[in-house]
């Protein structure tokens, strides 16, 4: 079921009040059964991959719990990596990992040494695996103490606004709030309900407006040129944006109508004025992840001396992992190698980088040197976009490659500045950026909230209709359901 | 509890505020909607039509030839229409009106088989009174079907921005144009005065064709194969069309497409179904000649009247 299907808007409303109306010890027991009706939904056999996951994270976080000395949980520890990584690296990676053992052994001169087994990949598995993981490595160091109900661990596992695609929630977080019994509270609903609408318009108006232009260059590549790439790239990182942030509103906003708070994933990435502050802004449960459970472990002494080269070396590391983590291709290996090299760049410049603004005069004009950081973060991470999908490696360097042809720009400029649908497209964006500009701000969520009924009715209104009228109604997929 | 009932009572009020403007929204939009006023024009010129009908043009805008040349005919083409869409007018027509039409013209292009258009339901709003959207969901295991039925009866306006804007860019147009059901090829623009022919080209070529799986050309094209046992069953002469396509339009849909291997398979189809029938090739006709084209896959009026004046010569002949 999408969150942008008709299914959901019915499932939601009947699931909310359900919830509501049941004695609270039922609570939970009804979500769960909810958020498993959600995922079977998708195919019957996924369920045996999400109940596996739960149970091997649930009896080995309880194992844990029973033994005081953190050597002696090691091995548990492992054991329940082993699993849960297992099946992540067998449903999503193996046919990558087969394709280069054969590849190898063709270069070689071999024949194919492992059949290639097609295996589906269950939906959401990149998602709540992570997710027991690191509540299996917070039960190993201690912070948190095993959840002895299963019904609740299951719920953490698979509540249904986020077992598909996030956010990356933490167990010493999201578990608790399981536990209480959350009232009926008309602010909560009224917030969930503004943000499931924020997130529908991003998803049905901008991402899935933008895709058509996004797709045919992505998909045939050869047939264009410098300025319809460019363009191209940078509405693609747009789409990325519209699409997946609208689908964390939508799974923060419909777990708040029931009184659960998850944690934001995205904080106007666009106007990070460098890539650390760019990743600290975007898809932030999986950076927030990634750092606290694998950067932070990789050992940054040599020696028994902290060494640069180290830290960097972690960067990358931590980085082809952000990359890899989204699917088994070489283009994500390569932009999370990308982001990696930048991160560094970004390490090694810094003293060279102030003395240059310094002399140059830029510190004493703040505002341009900002305008100057954004814009450089900006295409930078609009050329790693170039390999941020699970299109061929050759058509990534294929557009690069391309860039340089600006060959009659005009044939490509002037038909789409006549295309109302594109125009329509590059005002939404702005007006997107804009707007979440003014969300950041508290003041004007207080003064929106102060303004009279009809007021507030009027926009709401607008939002809706504008939604129905200008969305584009394909029941297209998230993007990021695809990792 | 007071600020609760508060709650329910905003949020009730918020709803009918909702389906208050949906409503008027979409009466607006059925009634002044551009493509609704020229089908529904159609139909009522379809119900006065008292000739003998003798030809009976269906399909969508591509397929264009003009019954005032050929005589005795009637063109009931809709835009975008696809063979889904056709089977149902068709059986509409044959089993709920008293007119019965000798010959069917049919377009057999790839577009027409192309996965992406073959099932492909647009225009609810109108298409609601033709389709039986529960049998098409049951058939095709789509409850999708259950949307269009949604959509189409309670917000038809949904999604379709463009055609809005084009309802009032046409708002005062002339009707009375269309004559025995023919809406006149679109003559603003020719496509040989385009300057990026090759991008148009490919740009349709994209948008139809790319969705053909190119293991298996043809698709399952089973509303084809109901289309031509309507007209054995009604013992009407089938006559295939391939309208012509744009060198540019066609260099491309060869690409993406094996043209040869899927006509060889629609005549293969269309025999095992169908055993009057004949084809009239135009695909090439105007090889070098874009000046006959509105754009990459429409032909204008002085195509549609070569056309309509070759099959003409053949009735004639034959």
């Amino acid at each position: 079921m999408l969150f942008n299907s008709v299914g959901y808007l019915l499932f939601l409303p009947v699931t909310v009040a359900l919830y509501y109306l049941l004695p609270g010890r039922w609570r939970c027991v009804f979500l769960l059964a909810a958020s498993y009706f959600f995922y079977l939904i998708w195919r019957v056999e996924f369920v045996l991959v999400l109940i596996s996951a739960t149970l091997v994270s649930y009896f080995v976080a309880l194992k844990m719990g029973q033994i005081p000395k953190k050597k002696q949980r090691l091995k548990y520890l492992v054991f329940s990596l082993v699993i849960n990584l297992g099946m992540l690296v067998f449903f999503k990676y193996l046919g990558f990992f087969t394709d280069i053992v054969n590849q190898i052994a063709g270069i070689t001169g071999g024949s194919s040494v492992i059949p290639y087994y097609s295996i589906l990949l269950p939906i959401g598995i990149s998602f709540y695996t992570f997710q027991t993981i690191g509540y299996t490595l917070d039960v190993y160091r201690g912070v948190l103490k095993p959840e002895k109900n299963i019904g609740i661990y299951a719920l953490f596992v698979s509540f249904f606004p986020l077992v598909l695609g996030g956010p990356i929630e933490r167990g010493r977080r999201l578990i608790p709030q399981f536990h209480i019994n959350h009232d009926f509270d008309p602010a909560l609903i009224t917030g969930g309900l503004r943000l499931i609408l924020w997130g529908m318009f991003k998803k049905i108006v901008i991402a899935d407006r933008l895709s058509i232009y996004v797709q045919p260059v992505f998909n045939e590549p050869g047939y264009f040129n410098g300025i319809a790439i460019v363009l191209v790239v940078m509405l693609k990182m747009m789409q990325v944006y519209a699409d997946f942030s609208g689908y964390t509103d939508i799974a923060i906003g419909s777990a708040r109508l029931m009184g659960i708070k998850l944690n934001p994933n995205f904080n106007r990435p666009f106007s990070a004025q460098s890539i650390s502050a760019f990743w600290s802004r975007w898809h932030i449960s999986l950076t927030s992840w990634l750092r606290d459970y694998v950067y932070f472990s990789l050992p940054f002494k040599y020696h028994g001396k902290i060494v640069k080269w180290r830290m960097n070396l972690n960067l990358v590391i931590t980085f082809v992992l952000v990359g890899f983590w989204h699917g088994p291709y070489w283009n994500f290996l390569i932009f999370g190698l990308l982001h990696g090299f930048y991160m560094i760049m970004a390490n090694i410049s810094r003293p060279f980088m102030s003395d240059f603004n310094r002399i140059s005069g830029l510190t004493k004009a703040p505002r341009l040197l900002q305008g100057l950081n954004i814009t450089a973060t900006f295409l930078l991470v609009c050329f790693s976009a170039f390999f941020f999908g699970q299109h061929q490696l050759r058509d990534s360097f294929m557009m690069i490659g391309n860039l340089t042809d600006f060959s009659h720009p005009g044939k490509v400029i002037i038909p789409l500045l006549k295309n109302n649908d594109f125009l329509l497209g590059i005002l939404l964006i702005i007006f997107m950026l804009w707007f979440e500009y003014l969300i950041a701000k508290k003041s004007f969520a207080l003064k929106f909230l102060n303004k009279p009924l009809y007021l507030r009715f009027t926009a709401y209104l607008i939002m809706v209709f504008f939604l129905l009228v200008f969305g584009v109604f394909s029941s297209q997929n998230f993007f990021y359901l695809q990792f | 509890m007071t600020r609760n009932k508060q709650f329910f009572t905003k949020f009730c009020t918020f709803i009918i505020l909702v389906l208050v403007v949906n409503m008027a929204l979409n009466a607006v939009y059925n009634h002044w909607m551009y493509y609704f006023r020229l089908s529904r024009n159609q139909d009522a010129q379809f119900e006065a039509y008292s000739d003998t009908l003798k030809y009976l043009m269906l399909g969508n805008s591509h397929d264009r030839v003009n019954p005032e040349i050929l005589g005795n005919g009637f063109s009931y083409m809709t835009p975008k229409e696809s063979y889904i869409q056709t089977y149902y007018k068709l059986k509409y027509i044959l089993k709920k009106t008293n007119k019965k039409p000798e010959n069917i013209f049919l377009s057999i292009d790839p577009v027409n088989f192309s996965p992406r258009t073959e099932k492909d339901v647009s225009f609810d709003g109108y298409w609601r009174k033709y389709l039986n959207y529960y049998e098409m969901a049951i058939e095709n295991h789509d409850p999708g079907y259950f949307m269009n039925w949604f959509t189409g009866n309670f917000c038809s306006y949904v999604g379709n921005y463009k055609y809005a804007y084009m309802s009032l860019l046409f708002i005062n147009v002339d009707l009375l144009k269309i004559k025995n059901g023919y809406i006149p090829a679109r003559n603003y623009k020719n496509f040989a005065k385009e300057p990026d022919r090759e991008a148009l080209g490919f740009e349709i070529a994209t948008a139809y064709l790319s969705s053909y799986s190119k293991k298996s050309v043809l698709g399952e094209s089973k509303y084809y194969c109901k289309i031509l046992a309507l007209c054995k069953q009604y013992k009407i002469h089938l006559m295939l069309l391939r309208m012509p396509m744009t060198d540019e339009y066609l260099k491309y849909a060869r690409k993406m497409v094996d043209l040869d291997k899927l006509d060889r398979e629609i005549i293969d189809i269309t025999r095992k179904h169908c055993d009057d029938y004949q084809v009239f090739d135009f695909r090439n006709e105007f090889h070098g000649k874009p000046e006959y084209f509105f754009n990459a896959d429409h032909v204008n009026p002085d195509g549609v009247k070569i056309i309509s004046l070759k099959i003409k010569q053949f009735t004639i002949d034959h």
